[in-house]
């Protein structure tokens, strides 16, 4: 099962979209701010990290270019998740090392594409368990 | 009445669209979000009775997102 770890600030949106993942079969971990996103993901090591860039205590671009310095972290993809949806804030979150971006409303589809082409293996896996006898 | 330099006052103008259009897209997720996950949950019970209901806020609030992102465009134009 893939683990995903969602750093969101704003309780309704980690509600609907844990809620969401894991009816797709996803194992889903919080985080409300940039700090304790950068603590989870050196703790449990999850398979991608949704991070939205707003955040308290340490926004999502700098927990970004903090995990993506750390050895232990910089090679979980992050999706960069905002509201902002100018050309100039993709730029940003990918200048910051973030390996993908969407925009605010999620579009489920579009996010999960972007989600599996970015750990093809683990979909693959969680794929054959679901279709061994 | 002092006036704005203009550079100051452009800046200002490009910049309500922009985090109104920010303000906007959250409660809007959640509208969206949340009919989507309730009809998804109405359907595994197969409970359709009020699926369409839900169907009709969903398409209500991609309309708005459309609206929003037309208005998003004319910004980025106006800033060509």
């Amino acid at each position: 099962m893939p683990r995903i770890l969602l750093v969101e600030d704003n309780e309704m949106n980690r509600d609907m979209l844990s809620r969401r993942l894991q009816r797709r079969g996803y194992e889903v971990l919080i985080a409300v701010d940039g700090q304790m996103g950068i603590d989870m993901a050196k703790a449990n090591a999850p398979d991608l990290i949704l991070m939205d860039m707003s955040l308290p205590v340490m926004d999502g671009w700098e927990a970004t270019r903090a995990l993506k310095v750390n050895a232990s972290t910089r090679n979980i993809p992050v999706i960069a998740l905002t509201a902002h949806a100018m050309s100039t804030d993709r730029n940003k979150a990918i200048e910051a090392g973030c390996d993908d971006y969407d925009t605010k409303p999620i579009e489920l589809t579009r996010l999960l594409a972007k989600m599996e082409a970015l750990m093809p293996r683990q979909v693959a896996e969680t794929t054959d368990e679901k279709e061994a006898p | 009445m002092t006036e704005l330099p203009k550079a100051i006052e452009e800046k200002i103008q490009h910049m309500l669209p922009r985090d109104l259009l920010h303000d906007l897209r959250t409660p809007l997720g959640h509208i969206l979000g949340y009919s989507e996950l309730m009809i998804e949950q109405m359907r595994d019970r197969g409970d359709e009775e009020f699926i369409p209901h839900l169907e009709k806020i969903r398409a209500a609030g991609h309309k708005l997102l459309e609206m929003m992102r037309d208005n998003f465009q004319e910004t980025r134009n106006s800033d060509r």
